[in-house]
């Protein structure tokens, strides 16, 4: 998207270093006066929040929508927390997807892992055995298997070089038929106590499954922008061959960024397993078409070496309220998904508009 | 600028990638237990003279790919009915989803020069004109609980009744709401994949029977028959509804998707009907978690292997004057309460 | 002031006062040329002088705010790229626009298929651009050939083939010579001396003023999006002249002065017995601290993948490298980098930088582990070192938040090193420091490297411009045919010779 304006930017006349030049062409959007602290307006604007500003639009005119549709059956808190508490789930595989998008990979066997993660933490056996000792054997079990599988992938693509939409398409059939054979098609139904009261639970009247999504969220963002692995996630993703001559090791950090999927897989396990209080081997069924598209309406580039964890958390927002709205309001499943495709291209193109203006003037 | 890397490296990584597949399965076939009881059903049918053993006969079975409950339980129930009889030698294909792989399986069939095909299309219409060329053939086929388009594609058909489904709910709703004095109650519907017809008929029932004492669905949802969609749009549903009085779902599968909505959003303020007939939901209904869920009996293979059998040895059904198997057999869509539960709990299938 | 030359035929295309604004740049502010039939005429001007948006405007890609366009003597809007072509403009681009996954003659032929009663006559379109290519003295491209498997050159060439099937009366060529070697550049000589024979027109821009010298008829200069002369004779203005025009001041000294050898300098950089199956075999040389090494030799001769294995981007097939007496693991870069090791890749943009990414995280890329506690990154710190760097270097325009695609080819290649310096680097590996960067800007980059020198760093460098590798290096070792040739101290030997080591590979 961005490809147009650095077109027409490749004609206007860079600053050449030479003495004799103008000095300083007028300052664009995104940069900074050197030395000087950013303020915190300059701060907000480079954040990832100013990025998706068609997606607050967008979640503001649905939330206006929901009110006047629907009144206080919308604007109560419990409903919030329901919309919160349905958007935990592929929230925290989205934060995943997001990582691995920006680094130039893309892992289409989201929800296969998370539903084997779900079927082997809830196999009799497992259960059995947290049982026996405690319910967060089954919390690492989901934990193991997902980022296992991920690891998996990672290990495909990073050293045994095949294609990312291959190796893990590959995943997305091979996890989904263990967990089949695993759970031999059956509903397994979590009966640990410990397991469903923790992740049952309320703190302060927030569900324990909003919570973690808010911490995920929340390291994940941490991680993506202020450390060193986030730091090479975007150089990995932007530049592969660069990252590899100014000496990051991209092998290691494309395998680590396909584990990283895998443990929010897993963690995305856990939770279904609390909401459904089941493990089974349809959980995550799309997931993976869900988590792309929240990610790649929140603004991050599918091509890699751009994205936005915040934006990330406004698209799962966004699709969540839309299907609470519409189910509020008594219309029918075909609907949504036709408001669904909508929203995808609006919010799209609304953000192209918005960054062609930022980079252009 | 990229090493090149050796095929046998390649190969290394993929054989290790591999191994770690095989070795993880290998872990966990420790849930053998679960495959117990199954759905049963027949041993109490009273053994009629037809259940002597018969010239030995060959039946074909093909039926789609097990993915939910209710079909695992219609294939299984299919296999031990043909266990039963000395006199039948079942050839069951793999199930599918994919109806041209069907329409070969029958193919098979009909060079293998069965006696008898018992088939339960993936699609009804897609698997007609292979099923003509076996009756033609001379093999009678018989048609489970989806419909063929053609009437001369099956000596006979044995059919769940979805739209009668919808009405036995409705029906028991309308009584819920006159016993329990109910003004103006809150109907809801979880409904299943929106897009098939098994659905809309379901749907169609309960509208007209809920008609007939001047009700209506006044929120509906569909789910996607998994327990995690059933929660989800559970879920919104409360939201959509503060106080509900009566809420049907379609299938007991999603169900416990459904179950875990209500106990999350801790409301219990209606009536729970379910749909199908899952042994979670008979064991709610014990437990007087539930109210009441509609059958749709997960029988109806195992009652075609029988009725291709008797046709095969050229036997009519023993309890009717007439002497030939019927032509079409729809079976009723009971309700399960607490007061007939123990009656039904052999049919209930585990999800 | 323009500076115009008598003009002594009439013109095939006049422009005057072209003006183009975008919003916030005034990027054309008068420009003027004129171009007649059968000349070369040279564009000149730093990167960002306007000459980009003046081809575009030229092919129709942009339209001018102000201004006159005289095509043969008619006045001309040049509203679409199509009506440039139908007026018999073409335009190769410095990436070429070509479908790789199409033949030779389906490229030449694009959008203008030759068909009869809407079906492709391939056999016809194959004839003719058989011929066409015969015409450029190119017979050896097989029209059927895909493009994406010819070599630059060869594409370079269907682009000609493509200009001339449409009756072209003048064919812009932004920086031919950019992707081309020694005996291709003058391939392509003899095809433009060919085309002009034949009355067609040729705008040529390029970096090289000898390639202006010897192809060019007259000049034209930009500077600032305005000409600031033109019909300059292309033999005989001096060039101190073009470069002053060019830059607005005078600049005395291209390369900095050597500063006498230390014989007793220690070696930081030792290479033995280097190979890589296939492209290069036993090379060795030492580099001593503050030393500059320069590697000269054609394209394909191995002295790229000599730098990148030294780097551990390639493995070595067999040898060794060592680094302050400490030797190297084959084939990892991590380990090089490490050891204090650093390279400018050749392709800067594809190979060496983020571009959408900040300046000052372009710059950190190699030192995360200085500005990170516990894997959190120090924004603050990595600002101010970033900042004290491309002041410093002089990096304009200033700003480390800035992304590095708005930044000029000089100072892109600044970042990179600013990159190095910042691992305060032993060894400093570049791979043509000076491509795609303008005139003025050269020498800031000549100077840079040679202050590097001063520090201690020793540095290794490879060019295709012989003069650089001269004027810069302290030694130069030749290469051909993956073959140290020659080796010896700079100032011992002259460009001719080392021509002559590079085609015939005896020191003459």
């Amino acid at each position: 998207m961005n490809d147009n304006t650095a077109a027409s930017g490749g004609a206007l006349p860079a600053q050449a270093g030479s003495a004799g030049l103008p000095p300083e062409a007028p300052r664009t959007g995104r940069g900074g006066a050197p030395g000087v602290p950013a303020s915190p307006v300059a701060t907000f604007m480079r954040s990832g929040a100013a990025r998706s500003l068609g997606l607050v639009v967008a979640l503001v005119v649905l939330f206006v929508v929901g009110i006047i549709t629907a009144g206080d059956r919308f604007a109560s808190v419990d409903n919030m927390l329901t919309i919160l508490r349905l958007a935990s789930v592929i929230g925290v595989v989205s934060i995943g997807m997001t990582f691995v998008i920006t680094g130039g990979g893309i892992d289409l066997s989201v929800g296969a892992i998370v539903a084997l993660a779900s079927v082997w933490a809830t196999t009799l056996a497992t259960q059995t055995i947290a049982n026996d000792y405690h319910w967060t054997l089954m919390v690492t079990t989901a934990l193991l298997v997902g980022t296992g599988c991920g690891l998996v992938n990672g290990v495909l693509v990073a050293y045994g070089r095949v294609v990312p939409f291959i190796a893990t398409l590959a995943m997305l059939a091979a996890a989904r038929g263990l967990a089949e054979i695993l759970a031999g098609r059956r509903t397994q139904i979590v009966d640990v106590d410990g397991f469903t009261d923790f992740f049952g639970a309320s703190v302060l009247g927030v569900p324990v499954l909003v919570i973690i999504f808010a911490l995920v969220a929340a390291v994940g963002w941490v991680v993506f922008n202020r450390t060193t692995f986030g730091r090479r996630t975007f150089a990995v993703g932007g530049n592969p061959e660069a990252a590899r001559l100014a000496g990051i090791k991209v092998k290691r950090h494309t395998m680590m960024l396909y584990a990283l999927v895998g443990l929010c897989c897993g963690i995305a396990a856990i939770m279904l397993m609390a909401r459904t209080t089941t493990g089974s081997s349809t959980h995550g069924l799309l997931y993976e078409l869900d988590a792309i598209a929240a990610v790649v309406i929140g603004g991050t580039l599918l091509s890699g070496g751009r994205g936005t964890i915040v934006g990330t958390v406004f698209g799962v927002l966004i699709f969540t309220m839309l299907s609470n709205v519409f189910t509020l309001n008594n219309l029918s499943i075909s609907a949504q998904s036709v408001a669904k495709g909508l929203i995808i291209v609006v919010a799209v193109l609304l953000q192209q508009r918005l960054a062609a203006r930022s980079t252009s003037t | 600028m990229s090493r090149p890397t050796t095929p046998l490296r390649k190969l290394g990584v993929i054989g290790t990638a591999l191994a770690a597949i095989v070795i993880a399965a290998g872990c966990t076939s420790n849930t053998a237990d679960s495959d117990k009881n199954d759905s049963g059903g027949t041993d109490s049918a009273k053994a009629g003279s037809n259940d002597e053993a018969g010239e030995t006969v060959t039946i074909g079975f093909s039926g789609p790919e097990a993915d939910h409950g209710w079909l695992a339980a219609i294939n299984s129930a299919a296999l031990d009915e043909a266990e039963k009889y000395e006199d039948v030698e079942l050839l069951a294909a793999e199930g599918t989803n994919d109806p041209s792989l069907q329409i070969s399986q029958i193919e098979t069939f009909i060079n293998d020069e069965v006696d008898a095909i018992v088939l339960l299309p993936t699609d009804g219409a897609a698997l007609t004109a292979v099923a003509i060329k076996a009756m033609e053939a001379g093999i009678p086929v018989v048609n489970v609980d989806r419909e063929f388009s053609s009437p001369f594609a099956a000596r006979t058909t044995i059919l769940g009744d979805n739209y009668g489904m919808g009405v036995s709910a409705g029906t028991y709703a309308c009584q819920l709401v006159e016993d329990n004095n109910l003004t103006n109650p809150v109907i809801a519907e979880i409904a299943g994949i929106d897009a098939l017809p098994l659905t809309q008929d379901r749907s169609e029932g309960f509208a007209a029977a809920l008609k007939e004492c001047g009700e209506e669905v006044d929120n509906r949802v569909a789910a996607e028959f998994t327990v995690e969609s059933g929660e989800a749009q559970a879920s919104n549903l409360l939201q959509a509804a503060p106080k509900i009085d009566i809420i049907w779902n379609h299938d007991d599968d999603q169900g416990v998707g459904v179950k875990a909505a209500f106990d999350n959003a801790n409301r219990d303020e209606f009536f729970f009907i379910g749909g199908a007939g899952s042994a979670n939901a008979m064991r709610w209904i014990q437990d007087g978690e539930m109210e009441a869920t509609v059958l749709y009996p997960p029988t109806q293979a195992a009652d075609g292997i029988r009725l291709a059998r008797l046709i095969a040895q050229n036997k009519g059904l023993s309890d009717l004057v007439q002497v030939e198997v019927p032509k079409r057999i729809v079976l009723n869509a009971p309700v399960v309460t607490k007061d007939n539960v123990e009656e039904y709990m052999p049919l209930g299938f585990e999800s | 002031m323009p500076v115009t030359a008598p003009t002594s035929a009439g013109p095939l295309l006049q422009m005057s006062g072209i003006v183009k604004t975008f919003p916030g740049v005034r990027a054309l502010d008068g420009v003027d040329l004129d171009v007649r039939p059968g000349e070369v005429h040279c564009l000149l001007g730093q990167n960002g002088a306007g000459k980009s948006t003046l081809i575009k405007v030229l092919s129709g890609a942009h339209q001018p705010d102000d201004g006159e366009i005289t095509w043969a003597g008619e006045s001309v809007a040049l509203g679409t790229p199509m009506a440039a072509i139908n007026q018999g403009i073409s335009t190769i681009y410095q990436e070429l626009d070509l479908v790789h996954g199409l033949t030779v003659a389906e490229n030449v032929f694009l959008g203008h298929e030759i068909s009869r009663g809407g079906l492709s006559q391939r056999t016809e379109a194959r004839r003719r651009t058989r011929g066409l290519l015969e015409r450029l003295g190119h017979s050896e491209i097989p029209a059927g050939r895909e493009v994406g498997r010819l070599s630059t050159a060869g594409q370079q060439i269907v682009s000609m083939a493509r200009a001339l099937s449409r009756d072209t009366r003048l064919i812009i060529m932004d920086e031919p010579s950019a992707v081309l070697d020694q005996e291709e550049v003058h391939n392509l000589f003899r095809v433009i001396r060919d085309l002009t024979s034949d009355g067609v027109a040729v705008i040529y821009i390029s970096h090289r003023l000898e390639e202006i010298r010897e192809i060019g008829d007259r000049v034209t200069v930009l500077k600032d999006g305005r000409t600031v002369a033109t019909g300059l004779d292309a033999r005989e203005t001096p060039t101190k002249e073009l470069i002053r025009l060019m830059t607005g001041r005078d600049i005395e000294y291209v390369f900095p002065d050597r500063p006498d050898g230390q014989p007793d300098a220690a070696t930081v950089l030792e290479v033995d017995g280097l190979a890589l199956a296939g492209t290069f075999a036993d090379v060795g040389f030492r580099v001593h601290t503050g030393e500059i090494v320069g590697l000269a030799g054609l394209v394909g001769s191995g002295r790229s993948e000599i730098l990148e294995t030294i780097y551990g981007a390639r493995r070595a097939s067999s040898g060794t490298v060592s680094v302050d007496g400490k030797m190297m693991r084959a084939g990892s870069v991590v380990g090089a980098v490490r050891a204090g090791v650093g390279l400018c890749p050749e392709e800067r943009k594809s190979q060496g930088l983020l571009l959408d990414q900040a300046v000052y995280r372009n710059i950190t890329m190699s030192s995360m582990a200085r500005f990170s506690r516990a894997g959190f990154m120090d924004r603050t710190a990595e600002r101010a070192a970033a900042t004290e760097l491309t002041t410093s270097l002089d990096v304009r325009p200033s700003g480390v938040d800035r992304a590095v695609r708005t930044l000029s080819g000089g100072n892109q290649q600044k970042i990179v090193l600013a990159r190095w310096l910042l691992r305060d680097c032993r060894v400093l590996l570049l791979d043509e420091p000076t491509r795609g960067v303008d005139v003025g800007a050269r020498s800031e980059i000549y100077a840079l490297v040679r202050s590097l020198a001063a520090r201690g760093v020793a540095v290794v460098m490879v060019s295709s411009e012989v003069p650089e590798v001269l004027g810069l290096a302290d030694r130069v070792l030749v290469v051909r045919e993956g073959e140290v040739v020659h080796e010896g101290p700079a100032d011992q030997i002259d460009e001719h010779q080392v021509l002559d080591l590079v085609m015939e590979g005896s020191a003459a």
